[in-house]
């Protein structure tokens, strides 16, 4: 149905990005960069700027200097729904679902995908008719994918909070991203919803060959899917590297534990 | 039986066509004074549709739809009369629907900008400016004693009485009689593509602008564009209810067209249930048609008296004022989604005995859940 998902994904690359609300520096000089199809990590403490980093990302903010490129694109410039036309969806610390049924969440993931507009819509016009139905059958298939397929025509209220969690994930896969954003996807989930999610995300990666972008705080998670890992610590870039690497880095040792020592080898 | 009647009732492929037929009926049973309750219910249903399209479905609220009901009813009068180009009636009427379209549209960098109770502030401008066009602009409005509207023919066919005798099966078909079938028609166009909108790619996107302008965003939907394009849309169908509404009164005044008519409309989708277009209607309904029972039957009231009796006592008007502020209070404290909510309650209620009645327990004697259903209806005044 799309032909997005059939080119490998482009590069987002992040080069210096600064963002400063009102004298604190949120993110100061941000740089890494996506490779196709890997999964990448943004890890730190509370407060270290990862969320903020995902509003530049989508478009929500825009930083004060810096740039993010996804292939030719800047996107620095462009407005949210012109980010998610490009092929970026992201999810939401906390649960950001509508109204209504999964369904309705999942096929407003299909927005930019579909065409229909007011005039068609009104006149219930055959041509929107049968894009509603294929967008609906494709919504389908990603519910069953992500373990929502029982759930399809359930009001979202209703569901368990990892269902929640559940659907928003759906919903940012029925944009059919080339790049997804995934911000704590297992936060406040319990060891079997985590390991669903885990599974889904290592699914969805090797089924679909988008890259992912994944801010999370549980590092045993982390450490199992992520390819590279880029640390930040009260808006700067502490460190970059592969899991390994990133975990006996004593950079990342002090800023999530804290040390005695003064900062002989400060950045 | 009975329940098997009700759970028949409640299905909509047999619910649609009976709704229908009886629809079609009232010009052959019911006198003037009913039909034109009708018409005035039906042209207001037609407008708090739009209404709920704007307010309910995308969280903006509006009081502004009176001006886009002025702009349609107007525009008709002065595209199919004198002065004016005097055009075909039934271009006229679209044309004027257009109107009330671009009149949206021209307030769309404010529409698409202003968010919630704030564009409601700002659209309390355009009734007072939209007031004031219609007293001074004489030449084109008639200023204070208005104009008079001409009937809408098509295809040789009058909507009014001045078309010589027309009699359907022994009933004469005067301007009430044939505006009946005019406004069902309107009004079945505007459930139609009113639910359509609703169910399909935009109405989603407005839903969701409404409950998180940032997953909306995200999600791809441009967020100024639809609240505009909303705005239009709502402005569209308060431009058609005004040309009905001008049909019916046969005469377009300036002072009809007030906040008061605004704040009439969102009492209409508050009583009906937000966000949907049955509950439009029926709010419609109720707002548009208790004042004129009250009025017609005051004599009969307790409490009330007849309009322009002495100081000190409750006329008709005022009384049925009472009657749907009461009722929007009790609709916001006990059933916050309105007649529709009720509704849809009480058609749940009965589908789940309906389907669990037959076959699993036949001895066991039903409860009266024909009366429990009735009873959750009865709550609404």
């Amino acid at each position: 149905m799309n032909d997005r998902t059939s080119a490998a994904p482009p590069v987002l690359d992040v080069r210096d990005v600064t963002v400063r609300f009102a004298g604190l520096t949120a993110l100061d000089g941000v740089s890494f960069t996506v490779t196709p199809g890997s999964v990448h990590a943004l890890i730190g403490p509370n407060g270290a700027g990862k969320s903020t980093c995902f509003n530049v990302l989508s478009g929500l903010c825009r930083p004060g200097s810096g740039s993010v490129t996804l292939g030719g694109a800047e996107l620095t410039r462009l407005a949210p729904h012109r980010i998610a036309a490009l092929g970026v969806a992201r999810t939401f610390q906390n649960i950001v679902t509508t109204h209504g049924t999964v369904a309705d969440n999942l096929m407003l993931g299909r927005h930019a995908l579909s065409r229909a507009g007011f005039a068609a819509s009104a006149l219930r016009l055959p041509g929107a008719r049968r894009e509603q139905r294929e967008h609906l059958a494709r919504a389908r298939e990603i519910a069953g994918l992500t373990g929502l397929g029982a759930h399809f025509d359930s009001p979202v209220a209703l569901l368990s909070y990892g269902d929640r969690k559940r659907v928003e994930l759906a919903r940012a896969l029925c944009l059919e991203p080339r790049v997804l954003l995934l911000d704590e996807p297992v936060a406040g989930m319990n060891a079997a919803e985590r390991a669903r999610t885990v599974e889904v995300v290592g699914e969805i990666r090797a089924e679909l060959g988008l890259s992912v972008v994944l801010v999370e705080h549980d590092m045993g998670l982390v450490m199992r899917l992520a390819d590279d890992v880029t640390v930040l610590d009260f808006g700067r870039p502490i460190a970059h590297g592969t899991p390994d690497e990133v975990r006996r880095d004593p950079e990342v040792l002090r800023a999530y534990l804290g040390t005695d020592a003064p900062r002989e080898d400060a950045a | 039986m009975s329940d098997r009647l009700l759970g028949a009732l409640t299905r909509r492929r047999t619910a649609l066509p009976l709704l229908a037929v009886v629809l079609c009926l009232p010009p052959f049973y019911l006198d003037a004074f009913w039909l034109r309750i009708g018409l005035f219910s039906m042209a207001a249903a037609i407008g708090a549709v739009g209404l709920a399209l704007l307010s309910g479905t995308a969280g903006q609220l509006s009081l502004g739809h009176a001006f886009f009901l002025a702009v349609g009813a107007y525009g008709y009068a002065w595209f199919a009369g004198e002065p004016g180009p005097g055009l075909p009636p039934a271009l006229a009427a679209l044309l004027a629907v257009l109107l009330a379209g671009a009149a949206g549209g021209l307030f769309s960098p404010v529409a698409g900008r202003v968010k919630g109770i704030y564009l409601g502030i700002a659209t309390l401008a355009l009734v007072f400016l939209g007031h004031h066009v219609l007293l001074t602009a004489d030449s084109i409005t008639g200023g204070f004693n208005g104009r008079s509207v001409p009937p809408l023919t098509l295809g040789g066919f009058t909507f009014g009485a001045d078309d010589g005798e027309l009699t359907v099966l022994g009933v004469p078909f005067g301007a009430e009689e044939r505006l009946w079938y005019l406004g069902l028609a309107l009004f079945a166009f505007t459930w139609f593509t009113a639910r359509g909108l609703l169910r399909g790619r935009p109405g989603r996107a407005l839903a969701a602008l409404r409950d998180s302008e940032t997953a909306a965003a995200v999600m791809g939907v441009d967020v100024a564009r639809h609240r505009s394009a909303a705005f239009v849309v709502s402005s569209m169908y308060a431009g058609l209810a005004g040309v009905l509404l001008a049909l019916a009164f046969r005469r377009v005044v300036p002072d009809y067209f007030s906040l008061a008519l605004s704040v009439d409309y969102l009492a209409m989708i508050v009583i009906g249930g937000l966000g949907s277009v049955a509950g439009a209607a029926a709010g419609a309904v109720f707002v548009t048609a208790l004042p004129l029972l009250m009025t017609r039957y005051a004599d009969q009231l307790p409490l009330v008296t007849a309009p322009g009796s002495a100081e000190g006592t409750v006329g008709p008007t005022e009384a049925a004022r009472y009657l749907y502020g009461a009722a929007i209070v009790l609709v916001l404290l006990y059933a916050p989604d309105g007649l529709h909510g009720l509704a849809r309650r009480a058609r749940d209620r009965v589908r789940r005995r309906h389907t669990r009645t037959p076959g699993t327990e036949p001895s066991v004697p039903t409860p009266p859940q024909p009366a429990a259903a009735a009873r959750t209806e009865e709550h609404t005044p």
